[in-house]
């Protein structure tokens, strides 16, 4: 009897919820047509439960969410969660620093929203293209390959966090490392941004390979 | 074969009829249903009511009173239908005395399988033959999107049901697809009738729960209780209107007893979604399970409970944000020959 590796306890006929307050509140007639049969199906499908992560308040996003859940140890999302609020404090009070230190013209340029900075910095942070080991003919080529979107945004946050983990002094914190990160890549400036380029860099030297995907 | 750790009773019912040739001969089956008959009018009699007007129900009352049993299992206790439910329907011998077959398909193996085939594409052809024909003559093709919505195809069980014979995964998905590239076709509804033997009706989900009135208490209070569980933690909720927003566990305030923010948020999150935080008070009571599954238990709970306070839609709209279905993820068992429920042990050259 073979078991699959891959299963879930849901029936596949159920749903993925939907949990913003504002998709409900639309009007039918604002609807697409593929909007509409959507809101159908979902009217006779059952409807997985929504994990705990996941909340209707203006505080929980995904993309930060996710990051915890990249950055969490052993299971402590206690400590997890901790540390990303310390670092978005952290960077709310260093853009605070500067807007109350800067001239009146440049007061409108500095972004204070530590929810804008993360997204920016991780679109950023985030490859257009990679590299795949193909083998042929016995040799192991690295062929530039496009990325899906959420091959992007793990690459992304993974770099932020082995960055942060690993090359810093000895007695700075996790959150201080962070926000100094988050905030270079921010301004397309840091080692990550670097990392980047010499990705590109790599993809567009072995161009000539490219070729060999086939898919 | 794969085993489904998530099944619905149709997929977990073992289809009999299309194992094999019938085992049963028709004689025997005709006297099953004889002495079927006899002994209805027998039990009628005993029981003192009318022979002719005893129904199926009264047939099963009457035989858990005559013979009561402790079994746990319902299908081990004693049973009495008719013998064509007992005895599931199975294919005749497919071949005459001179050993001919009847069908012309017979010496493929799957002779209902290819028949139907051959049937829905010569369907197919029909409706692509009077589609030329309406664009010769220049007449508009009739557009209306059948509603794909309220209706599903027949499930592979269903289909061997149907057919008598064993279909396989690959057959039946050619099939499926076959039915859908009909019923795509603008022309579709000259062959309205033949589609419809193959699909089935989903009834609207929200339909089969019942959503109970709101209770009074004395004060003249309206409130309502709800259940939920998680994991292994089980919950019960009483949200009372007219409140300030206060939220009970256990005795305790919610900033005691959850320290964590993500616990509050979850308890919260229906209040929320519906708008109103301020408004009910709350309380619940709380055991088993951690942390995470006592919070997801009480969610659910107090879910049910602000059902009765709500309108329909905004019912629907919970069920569709995953606030009202219970989590069936549970922790997985731990297998021989691995050390957890993944982890195999560590694997040593020699």
């Amino acid at each position: 009897r073979i078991m699959p590796v891959r299963w879930s306890r849901y029936n596949p006929n159920y749903l993925e919820p939907e949990v913003k307050k504002e998709s409900y509140q639309k009007p039918l007639e604002e609807l697409t047509e593929e909007e509409r049969e959507q809101m159908e199906l979902k009217a006779v499908r059952p409807i997985k439960a929504a994990p705990p992560s996941l909340s209707s308040s203006v505080f929980s996003d995904p993309m930060i969410s996710k990051f915890t859940n990249m950055m969490m140890k052993s299971g402590n999302k206690v400590l997890a969660r901790s540390l990303m609020s310390q670092t978005l404090e952290a960077i709310k009070r260093k853009q605070l620093e500067k807007y109350h230190k800067a001239p009146e013209n440049e007061k409108e340029t500095i972004e204070c929203n530590p929810y804008v900075i993360f997204h920016q910095a991780l679109k950023n942070c985030q490859p257009i293209i990679g590299l795949s080991n193909i083998t042929k003919g016995g040799k192991t080529y690295q062929v530039p390959v496009p990325l899906t979107d959420n091959r992007k945004r793990f690459l992304a946050m993974k770099w932020l966090i082995t960055e942060c983990r690993e090359n810093k002094h000895r007695r700075t914190l996790m959150p201080e490392k962070l926000c100094q990160e988050l905030l270079l890549a921010f301004n397309n400036e840091g080692p990550i941004i670097k990392k980047k380029h010499v990705l590109h860099k790599m993809a567009e030297a072995n161009r000539a390979y490219a070729h060999f995907r086939w898919w | 074969t794969l085993r489904l750790i998530c099944t619905t009773t149709a997929v977990q019912r073992k289809n009999v009829g299309a194992s094999g040739p019938e085992k049963y001969t028709e004689a025997f089956i005709k006297k099953q249903i004889e002495e079927f008959n006899l002994g209805k009018r027998h039990l009628a009699n005993m029981m003192g009511e009318d022979p002719e007007t005893f129904t199926q129900e009264d047939i099963d009352r009457a035989i858990a009173y005559l013979f009561p049993s402790g079994l746990f299992d319902k299908r081990a206790r004693p049973l009495m239908k008719h013998p064509t439910e007992i005895f599931p329907e199975q294919r005749k011998i497919q071949w005459g005395e001179d050993g001919r077959p009847f069908h012309f398909l017979f010496y493929t193996g799957k002779q209902s399988y290819y028949s139907l085939m051959h049937e829905t594409y010569e369907k197919l052809l029909n409706v692509q033959k009077h589609q030329d024909q309406l664009i010769a003559q220049d007449l508009p093709l009739q557009k209306e999107k059948r509603n794909l919505v309220g209706s599903r195809w027949l499930t592979k069980i269903e289909l061997e049901e149907m057919l008598l014979e064993k279909v396989s995964d690959d057959d039946y998905s050619r099939f499926i697809q076959l039915l859908q590239k009909l019923a795509a076709l603008p022309c579709a509804d000259i062959e309205e009738k033949y589609i419809q033997k193959f699909s089935k009706e989903v009834p609207v989900q929200l339909q089969q729960v019942i959503i109970e009135p709101l209770q009074h208490d004395e004060r003249g209070v309206a409130f309502s209780t709800g259940e939920g569980k998680r994991k292994t933690a089980r919950a019960t909720a009483v949200v009372y209107d007219n409140g300030t927003g206060k939220i009970t566990v256990n005795g305790m305030d919610i900033l005691h007893y959850f320290p964590v923010l993500q616990d509050r948020e979850q308890l919260l999150f229906p209040f929320q979604f519906l708008g109103r935080i301020g408004k009910h008070d709350m309380v619940c009571t709380v055991s088993g399970g951690g942390r995470s599954a006592q919070a997801g238990a009480i969610r659910l709970a107090s879910a049910k409970a602000l059902r009765s306070f709500v309108t329909e839609k905004e019912v629907e709209f919970m069920r569709q944000a995953g606030l009202l279905t219970v989590d069936p993820r549970v922790k997985e068992r731990k297998k021989p020959g691995q050390e957890g429920s993944r982890r195999k042990f560590t694997w040593k050259k020699r």
